[in-house]
């Protein structure tokens, strides 16, 4: 064995140089994050990988450090630049110079970065996840559910020690309206890479539980900025659209609108805007409920009303037609009774005329005014004489006057009637 | 008919109550019917409002039960 051979340090030495040679400089490079975790000294310690856009099989892989010094400031400009904290599972793109150490191996540092990529990517990553729901037609399936009017059982997925899951609790249960609301949780881990199937399998458990809720809630404290991967995620979005409860968002975050915002039936910014919006559907329910109420009240009453002034308008018909009947019936006997009185009247004035005038005539032909008037009465042994034809002289005649009889004897007889006209 | 209280859900009772005041509201019902009516919208009234604002002791237990 002739050839030169090297020690495993003397040939790690020489591709340590080969590099320091061949890429002096740093270099933009794109990647995904992957493992990122920060030690005690505060120097951040990751994975780069490279997935086949198709597979999704990585196809590269590389260690990566940022030093604390460059780690502070890139990872508070990265937060404020994307309102998303450097963690695993990001796009970047970041400056990097090549390193090989001896002992460690292949690995890159970081020195720059720029979020405006990061942003960009989480961005096209949103579209294609809202392209791909809206394509099976899942989009909007939760915003279409309707929330019931009693909304008051409501399922948090939330991590039970944030702050906002407390916040949202003491927003509800506290409402000033005194309206009655029940709360479960549903424990998850709402950031890191476990977040997503966490959430998942709270979710699954509500679904098992759904006959018991009205409302799901996912929410998560606030915080200047946070993991949001998960809430892009599509297996995430995929489940929630599909929910057969409403869901409310209230991820604590004020300038994104993640892909869970999208599909969640309402979406609100904070914990404790979700426990306003829930109270504020009471409060309408309530209200609509107050509405009938009065409505039941006035018109219940204004029917009360209608009836008994109808009564008191029949009542009134009742006196005035009875009274107006009576009046004419009282007209009819009166005018029966006038009309009798006077036929009577009439009647007994007649039968008192006759009378009288019978009297009168009577009394006029009377023998005693007869005799009165200057006749005189001729009788023959008491009976009346009027023909000549039963007397011969010598019969005594006895001739009544108005004052007395005269006694006479016949002493001859004429048949010479006294003149009509005389 | 009367339903049950304990078996009608909020949505029912508002659904029922909503079609009562309507037909006071049109005016088809003479005031026998009304009186009874109301009586009935009266009850679920007192249903929704309490469904609403008092808490159920029971209802919380079962969800706390849940493991």
């Amino acid at each position: 064995m002739t050839e030169e051979s090297f020690t495993l340090s003397e040939l790690n030495r020489r591709v340590k140089n080969a590099i320091r040679d061949h890429l002096p400089d740093t270099y933009w490079m794109r990647a995904e994050t992957s493992d990122v975790r920060r030690n005690q000294n505060g120097h951040c310690y990751l994975e780069f990988i490279e997935k086949d856009a198709a597979t999704q099989h990585i196809v590269a892989r590389a260690r990566g450090v940022i030093w604390s010094n460059i780690f502070q400031m890139l990872s508070a400009y990265f937060e404020t630049e994307t309102g998303q904290s450097f963690t695993s599972g990001l796009s970047v793109l970041v400056r990097v110079s090549v390193e090989f150490h001896e002992l460690y191996g292949y690995s890159l540092t970081v020195v720059d970065i720029d979020p405006s990529f990061t942003l960009g990517e989480i961005a096209r990553n949103r579209q294609q996840v809202l392209k791909q729901l809206e394509e099976e037609g899942v989009l909007t399936l939760n915003r279409e559910l309707e929330l019931s009017e009693l909304t008051c059982r409501i399922a948090v997925i939330s991590s039970p020690t944030a702050a906002g899951y407390g916040d949202f609790c003491d927003q509800l249960l506290q409402n000033p309206y005194g309206f009655a609301f029940y709360t479960k949780l549903f424990p998850a881990i709402m950031q890191g890479e476990r977040s997503e199937s966490s959430m998942i399998a709270a979710l699954e458990k509500v679904f098992q539980y759904s006959h018991l809720f009205d409302a799901v809630a996912i929410i998560r404290g606030g915080g200047a900025a946070s993991d949001l991967n998960c809430f892009d995620s599509y297996a995430m979005a995929v489940n929630v659209a599909q929910f057969p409860l409403p869901v409310v968002s209230g991820i604590g975050h004020e300038r994104d609108v993640t892909v869970l915002d999208h599909v969640a039936h309402t979406r609100a910014k904070t914990p404790t805007a979700v426990a306003e919006f829930f109270i504020t559907h009471m409060e309408k329910t309530a209200s609509e409920l107050a509405d009938l109420e009065e409505r039941l009240l006035s018109q219940s009453r204004s029917v009360l009303q209608e009836e008994a002034s109808q009564v008191r308008l029949l009542t009134k018909e009742v006196v005035h037609l009875s009274t107006l009947l009576l009046q004419k019936e009282r007209a009819l006997v009166q005018k029966i009774s006038d009309s009798m009185t006077y036929v009577l009247g009439q009647r007994i004035q007649d039968q008192v005329h006759f009378v009288e005038t019978t009297r009168q005539y009577i009394r006029m032909v009377s023998p005693a005014n007869v005799l009165k008037r200057g006749y005189t009465l001729t009788t023959k042994q008491g009976k009346i004489v009027t023909s000549l034809q039963k007397l011969s002289p010598g019969d005594t005649l006895e001739t009544h006057f108005r004052d007395g009889v005269a006694t006479s004897v016949v002493s001859g007889v004429s048949s010479t009637p006294l003149s009509e006209t005389n | 008919m009367h339903t049950d209280m304990e078996k009608i859900s909020y949505t029912e009772a508002k659904k029922e109550l909503t079609e009562i005041v309507l037909a006071i509201e049109t005016g088809e019902l003479d005031v026998d019917a009304l009186t009874e009516k109301v009586k009935r919208a009266s009850e679920l009234i007192l249903f929704c409002k309490e469904k609403l604002t008092r808490t159920d002791q029971e209802l919380q237990k079962i969800l706390d039960d849940i493991a």
